[in-house]
């Protein structure tokens, strides 16, 4: 049975990010989340699963943080999830990131198309896709807004910034899929339990025979700090805060 | 050998930025390579100041299929860096070659330059809250998104060179995007609508306001992508436009990262929002918290006044 693989990330949620005074970053009281677009190319991989008559199948690489994702990937509905469970994934780069993935793909049977997403919420380094594409030599289409499969062919419009692409590839393919090439739906309660009961095969990163360290080396992090005024109007009914904010446009001279 | 030392490779399929990135290697006191798909492209790059400019010949019509045969040319010619335009078609093509050659990449860098023979580059994280500095050695590629570096001057050799492509993709049809919309990054002021408004219909009162502002209008990321109710050039973020008006005013917006990125340098931020926990008041000069549908005509009226 052929199979289709959703890649998809666990990160921190961003709006959970703390900058302290002296713009270090503390992400202790950060959430995890399934990266916003990657529930997407999870939904694409189910629907082009569907239609190719296989299987759904996501695969993540992660720390040991990122086992909370298992579940919500499942119930999501995916048929299994491949869980590259590894230290390294924490100081992953792409390259490192790409090999992992890779790897792990490549020990998986009649696969016929991978789905990463636009870009991750963390890195958005939109580089994922392509670099696997380069490490299995298979085809690659980015930026897909929307996708076709007749028989073993995918039809795929590309958005790019001057105009839309039509083009086609015979698979097995790489694509990134662009977030409105579907609306991601929300599960449901049947679809949460039913997850508990659906495979999840872990991998280390010794079964990869890879190397999963990172090329680049990080020098130096720091948060940003939007530094504003921050005044809301709040005295009186809502026709005295509109006025006051008027005056207070008109006072800075942007009117 | 296409230079004498050890140079930086160049590719934009938009030519403002190339020419931005050939200042980039002139800025380093490096040579620079430019690679473009055939010889139009090239003569258009002809007096950017470059040291040689490799028109490509072959099969394809699309630059990322000839990845493969890029990558095998960076190691040929021993390259320092591949410096890509930060655009769809080049991080497609970028990443695919560092893919190729399994080397570093930092994509849509913030800053970039050179440390001895490391090249040390900043980028944002987490949408924008984060900023992070990286050190990349030996042959590596980033991409460069417009606006990073002036541009340089002088008449460059042209060479032509015929490349294997990768024909498993192939382009059916290429139909144009037509901007609509306007040019929000040169806008004075610009009126902000998101996800709040509730049909289409509704923007008549962004553009009432609007218009009474002498501001442009624009949207988050979802009004253009998700409902097409503006242009996508409309659209104001890290993956949009990014805008330094001296006015923006928000009504409906969250204001999460990925869109405040956008509004950044904007002189003064005003958001109106039902939710004092929006994050946009984080990020906001001036801000009422209440109904859109009641706020923006109010103040609609008071500034006709
Ligand atoms: C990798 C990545 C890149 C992204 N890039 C961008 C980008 O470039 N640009 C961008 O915009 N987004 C981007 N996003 C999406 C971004 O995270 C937010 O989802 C998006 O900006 C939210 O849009 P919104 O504020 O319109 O909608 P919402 O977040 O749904 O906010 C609607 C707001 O309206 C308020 N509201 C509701 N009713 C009313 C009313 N009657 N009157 C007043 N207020 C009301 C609500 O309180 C809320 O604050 C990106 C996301 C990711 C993951
Ligand atoms: N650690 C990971 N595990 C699984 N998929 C990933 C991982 N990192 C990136 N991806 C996929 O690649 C996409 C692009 O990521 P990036 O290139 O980092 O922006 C993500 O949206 C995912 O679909």
């Amino acid at each position: 049975m052929s199979q289709v693989i959703a890649c998809y990330k666990w990160v921190a949620d961003e709006a959970d990010i703390r900058i302290n005074a002296d713009l270090s970053i503390d992400l202790s009281k950060a959430k995890g989340k399934i990266s916003d677009y990657d529930k997407n190319a999870i939904e694409a991989a189910i629907q082009a699963a569907a239609v190719l008559g296989g299987k759904a199948v996501g695969v993540t690489f992660g720390t040991s943080d990122a086992k909370p994702s298992l579940k919500d990937a499942l119930s999501r509905g995916l048929d299994e999830v491949c869980y590259i469970k590894a230290q390294e994934a924490s100081q992953a780069d792409g390259a490192a990131t790409a090999r992992a993935l890779a790897a792990a793909i490549k020990k998986l049977e009649n696969v016929s198309l991978i789905i990463c997403a636009e870009g991750a919420s963390d890195t958005y380094s939109r580089q994922t896709a392509p670099r696997i594409g380069a490490f299995l030599d298979l085809p690659v289409v980015t930026s897909v807004s929307k996708m076709e499969l007749t028989g073993n062919t995918l039809t795929a419009v590309r958005k790019l910034d001057d105009c839309l692409q039509t083009v086609k590839v015979d698979l097995p393919a790489v694509v990134a899929v662009l977030p409105e090439i579907n609306p991601a739906p929300i599960p449901g309660l049947k679809a949460v339990l039913a997850a508990g009961k659906k495979p999840v095969h872990e991998l280390k990163a010794a079964d990869l025979g890879v190397d999963l360290s990172p090329l680049s080396t990080i020098s130096e992090i720091k948060g940003y700090i939007m530094d504003r005024k921050n005044i809301i109007f709040n005295e009186g009914d809502l026709a005295e805060q509109v006025k006051a904010l008027v005056a207070a446009l008109r006072k800075e001279g942007v009117l | 050998m296409f230079c004498k030392v050890a140079g930086i490779f160049v590719y934009s399929d938009q030519a403002d930025i190339a020419r931005e990135i050939i200042g980039f290697a002139r800025l380093n006191g490096r040579q620079s390579v430019v690679l473009t798909l055939g010889e139009k492209d090239a003569q258009a790059l002809q007096n950017a100041g470059a040291d040689k400019i490799i028109a490509i010949k072959g099969e394809s019509e699309m630059i990322e299929n000839y990845a493969q045969a890029i990558a095998v040319m960076l190691k040929d010619e021993s390259a320092e860096l591949f410096a890509v335009g930060a655009t769809p078609r080049g991080r497609d093509l970028a990443a695919r070659v560092a893919g190729y050659l399994d080397c570093a990449m930092v994509s849509d860098i913030a800053a970039a330059g050179f440390e001895g023979d490391q090249i040390v580059c900043t980028r944002m994280m987490y949408g924008g809250a984060v900023q992070q500095t990286e050190k990349l050695s030996g042959l590596s590629v980033i991409t460069i998104p417009p606006g990073k570096f002036a541009t340089a001057q002088g008449e460059a050799s042209i060479l032509s060179l015929e490349l294997p492509a990768d024909n498993r993709v192939s382009l059916m049809e290429t139909a144009p995007i037509v901007k609509e919309g306007v040019d929000l990054s040169k806008a004075e002021k610009v009126v902000c609508v998101g996800m709040a408004l509730d049909k289409a219909e509704d923007l008549q009162i962004a553009r009432d306001l609007a218009d009474v502002m002498g501001a442009e209008l624009g949207c988050t990321r979802s009004i253009a992508e998700e409902r097409h109710w503006l242009p996508v050039e409309s659209y104001i973020g890290i993956s949009g436009a990014v805008i330094k008006p001296k006015l923006y005013l928000s009504m409906g917006v969250s204001g999460q990262i990925q869109h405040v990125y956008g509004i950044r340098d904007a002189g003064l931020i005003v958001a109106i929002d039902t939710n004092e926990k929006a994050p946009i008041f984080k990020a906001a000069d001036y801000g009422i918290v209440g109904d859109l549908y009641q706020v923006v005509p109010m103040l609609t009226e008071a500034l006709k006044k």
